[in-house]
Order: C-alpha cells, then structure tokens, then sequence
C-alpha cells in the first residue's frame, strides 16, 4: 500500500530547512516547466533536475520508493494516451513519442511533488499557507488531509486483511470481477473515514475551534538568507530551461504540421 | 493442530516483532494470549491464517506449511475476527454480509440459505437481517462480524479482542457462545487485555512480551504469578490481589475457593 509515499519525517538537512514558501516557488516553477514542455527528452531533463534535491534532503530512498509506486499509473498513462493519440493521428511514431512524454511528465510531477511534502513538515506547510494569506478554515483542512494519509493506508491494509480472512481473494478472475473485489475494501475504507471525521469535528467543537476570529501561532516561519539564495536559483534554472528549449516544443520530432 | 516452529519475524530488517516462537495449540484447547501493548500479538495470530508468512522458522496448520498455503485456503478453516467490525462490514444487509463469506468459499446455494438462517437465529440477529449493518450498535455490528465468519463452520477461531466495548451480560453471552463452540470440538483463540474475563473463563493462557512468549501454561498457574505479571505490564486479576493482601498461598483465581478461604480465616478469628 506504498502507492504515493509522500510521509514526512522529521531530518536535518539544507531541504528540510529551506522556507516551505522558497519550495513552493521550486514546485510551482517546475510543475509549470513540466506541463509547458512535451518534448520527452527535454521532460526527461527536468525529471533528472529533481535528483540533487532528493540527494541534498537525504532522501533518496524514500524518494525511489514514490517513483515506483508511480510506476503502474506510468503503465496506465502510456496505455491510455497510445490508445488515443494512434486513434486520431494514426502516426505510430509521434504517438509512441508523446505517449512517453506523457508517462515522464506524470513521473517528473510525482518527483517534484514527493520532494516537496517529504522535506517540508505538515505545521510549517501550514505556516506558510497562511502567510500567502489563504484563509485558516481551508489550510487546517488540507493540512488534516494530509495528515491522515498514512493513517487510510494502514486502515485499508487492515480492512485488506479481514476480507483476504473470509475469503477474498483477489488474484482470481477477469479484470471486472477484479474491480468488483475492491466493493468489499472500499465501502469499509469510506465509512470509517466518514465516522472519524465526525469524530474529529466533534472534538474540535468541544476545543472551541473557531471561537474567535484572529488567531496567534505557537511559532512562525521567517524568510532567511539561504531561502532567497534558493528562489533564486530556481527561477535560474526556469528561466534557462525557457529560453534554451523554448522552440523545441514539439518542431524537432515533427508533429506540429 | 497448531505449531509454531522457531518463528521469527519483523515488518523492518533488524526490528523483529517476533523472536523466536514456539507454540502447540491442540485441537479443541480453549486459550488466551495476553500481554502489554506492542508484544505481537495480533502479528503472532496473522500468522496462523497466512496473512503474515514466518521470515524464519515455520507455521504448520492442521497439517499444511503456512508458507505454501494461500490465506483463502487456510481461511476456510480459520475463522478470524478482527477487533474492529466497521473494517469489515460492507454489504447492504446483515444477510448479505454473512453470505460473503459462503460465496467466497463457493458453498452450494441452498447450503448458504440454510447457514444464513441458522446463524442469525445463533447469535439473536433474526430481526435484523434485512437491515444495513451500519446502522446497527457497535455491539450488533460485533455480533454481525462474528456471525459472518462463524456461518462457515471453520475449525479454528481466532477472536481479536472480542470483549472491547461490550458490557457484562454481552460479555456473559460471548463466552456462553464461545463454550458452546469449543464443546463442539472448535480450537478457540482470544487475544485480549481483559485479564479479569481470561481469568473467570478461559483455561490456557499465554502471555507475550516484547516478541517472546514469556508464560504458558493452566490460567490458574500463570495468572496467580503476580511478580510475572507485574514484570509485563499487567495488573493481576482482583482475586490474586486480594488473595496476596491476605497472605493466602497459593493466591487463587477461583472466587470458591478464596470465598472459602476467607470463611476459614473469619471462622479462627471467633
């Protein structure tokens, strides 16, 4: 159940210290450079830019172990975009070649997101939501999302486990009676999420959440020199990505007739 | 029936949950695996289903390796029931959760009609067959659970805490089923916290700490060992205590015996 393993842990390392807010220019320049390039190679380039950082924050491992729970949606993407593409251009090559594109996008996108929720911690994502002046209400809901999906992947592990104990058993049968199979994890999975977030809205209540309208923090983040070092070295890197490969969208491998 | 063979195991290299077990539960034995929170308990009864596989050593049910045996066989003679119903309750009515099972197991169709029935008249469900299992007690939704794997008439059962939440009359009702049960020949396993039922109910008793199996043996023997349990994070059962307040030795766990006890000591005081 390590599908996305976006779980932080608390590390000493440069990343981990960075400002959550100099990330968040690093993951919107470079989900903004994977989305504007459809080169493969180029997509490629970016995917292999996410590599010092996963090195830098010291964690690699747990990065690796992201990229191959992406590993069978890439399957899927690669699939479902051949499949379309060879439908309406009936190029074979230009739809082998955006059909990789796109996997090495959906990859280059899982890293950059990865890397960013495995270096920055939940309270300082938080911190930094509500400095951008995003209202509380919204970022205490992302945050507990968040929070809670380690806990849903040890709950469906769980609920996995009872049904395989009656029975279940998911090797057997074609693919629709595959999918069926997952009625029995999927049902239990919502429910008692929806009875835990009662819970929690209860307990909230019961602390007087939302009894008065300014709030104060135990602490807050500052900017520092090495953050602003950072940034800057990102919008570098955007900026040279843009210029140097900005005509070699799709012209070099001939599709844009 | 049961037999742990040197059984070692761990979810991360070098932190082992289990360390070295060795276990023989005989058929139709009725025992109590007890022990502090993080012992491996639950990891240790995974195995006896195949949900978990042995990393050294070897599992061996009814006669078949657990590593070579997949969880839908053994489960067949296997019935587990986790502590949590709302982690497996999914159908629409209490009648189609009980029938999972049996369709699962590939059971002829009049034979699950007539389990069905049988069971919701068991365990006092009747009333509540066509009703969603969700909007039944947390109690009910117990009951359900265990109705749905006791409907397929599995050799050995294995209850997860089966006494969390319920009060004194459920209680009484689950070990008058769970006696009924283990009279008809059935292997019972119960891993609970609740020392003071094991003590009251359940003959044989294990207690597991830190991966180890540290006592074995009649409850009556292991539970009266206050320093042993102490050591591992249990509360002795009241009727030791006060057969330790008393200085009577041996201390008992059978409330005659101590009541008559008691009665000796008033009696000498006259």
């Amino acid at each position: 159940m390590k599908v996305f393993y976006f779980e932080y842990k608390r590390e000493s390392s440069i990343i981990h210290k960075l400002d959550p807010r100099a990330k968040l220019v690093y993951l919107i320049l470079f989900t903004i450079l994977t989305v504007y390039f459809t080169n493969p190679i180029i997509l490629f380039l970016i995917f292999l830019s996410s590599l010092p950082m996963a090195i830098l924050g010291k964690i690699v491992k747990k990065w690796i172990i992201s990229i191959k729970g992406s590993l069978f949606f890439i399957v899927f993407i690669f699939i479902f975009n051949f499949i379309g593409i060879f439908w309406t251009t009936g190029n074979i090559i230009d739809t082998i070649i955006i059909s990789i594109a796109m996997a090495i996008r959906f990859v280059s996108l899982i890293s950059i997101f990865s890397i960013f929720f495995l270096s920055t911690s939940p309270e300082d994502l938080m911190q930094s939501m509500i400095k951008l002046k995003l209202p509380y209400e919204y970022v205490l809901t992302f945050n507990m999302a968040m929070r809670f999906v380690p806990t849903l992947a040890r709950e469906a592990q769980t609920i996995i486990d009872a049904q395989k104990s009656r029975g279940l058993e998911f090797e057997k049968g074609n693919i629709f009676q595959k999918v069926k199979k997952y009625i029995p994890i999927l049902i239990p999975l919502i429910i008692s999420s929806l009875r835990r977030a009662e819970i929690i809205a209860d307990a909230m209540e019961s602390r007087a959440f939302g009894a008065s309208k300014t709030r104060s923090f135990l602490y807050t983040i500052t900017m520092s020199k090495i953050d602003f070092i950072f940034i800057i070295i990102c919008i570098i890197i955007f900026t040279l990505f843009i210029l140097i490969f900005k005509d070699i969208l799709l012209h070099t491998i001939g599709l844009n007739s | 029936m049961i037999e742990f063979h040197n059984v070692f195991f761990s979810y991360q290299p070098g932190k082992d949950i289990l360390k070295n077990i060795n276990l023989k539960v005989n058929k139709g034995e009725l025992l109590a695996i007890l022990g502090p929170n993080g012992a491996g308990k639950t990891t240790l009864i995974k195995h006896i289903n195949g949900l978990l596989k042995p990393q050294r050593g070897y599992v061996e049910v009814l006669g078949m390796n657990t590593k070579e045996t997949t969880v839908a066989v053994l489960a067949r003679h296997v019935g587990f029931v986790f502590q949590n119903p709302d982690h497996q309750l999914f159908a629409e009515t209490v009648e189609k959760e009980i029938m999972f099972a049996l369709i699962n197991f590939n059971f002829p169709e009049n034979e699950i009609k007539e389990r069905v029935e049988k069971i919701l008249h068991e365990l006092d469900l009747i009333e509540y067959r066509n009703r969603s299992p969700f909007m039944l007690s947390g109690g009910e939704r117990k009951r359900v659970a265990l109705a749905s794997v006791l409907c397929y008439d599995p050799s050995i059962l294995i209850l997860d805490e089966p006494t969390i939440g319920q009060d004194y009359r459920q209680k009484l009702n689950l070990i008058n089923l769970i006696n009924k049960l283990n009279k008809e020949g059935k292997t019972v396993i119960i891993v609970t916290h609740d020392i003071e039922f094991v003590a009251d109910f359940i003959p044989r008793c294990i207690i597991m700490s830190d991966g180890r199996i540290v006592a074995d043996g009649p409850t009556e023997e292991v539970l009266t060992n206050s320093k042993l349990l102490l050591e591992n994070s249990l509360l002795p059962p009241q009727l030791v205590e006060i057969s330790l307040a008393l200085n009577i030795s041996p201390p008992t766990i059978n409330f005659e015996k101590l009541v008559s006890f008691i009665r000796k000591i008033i009696e000498s005081e006259e």
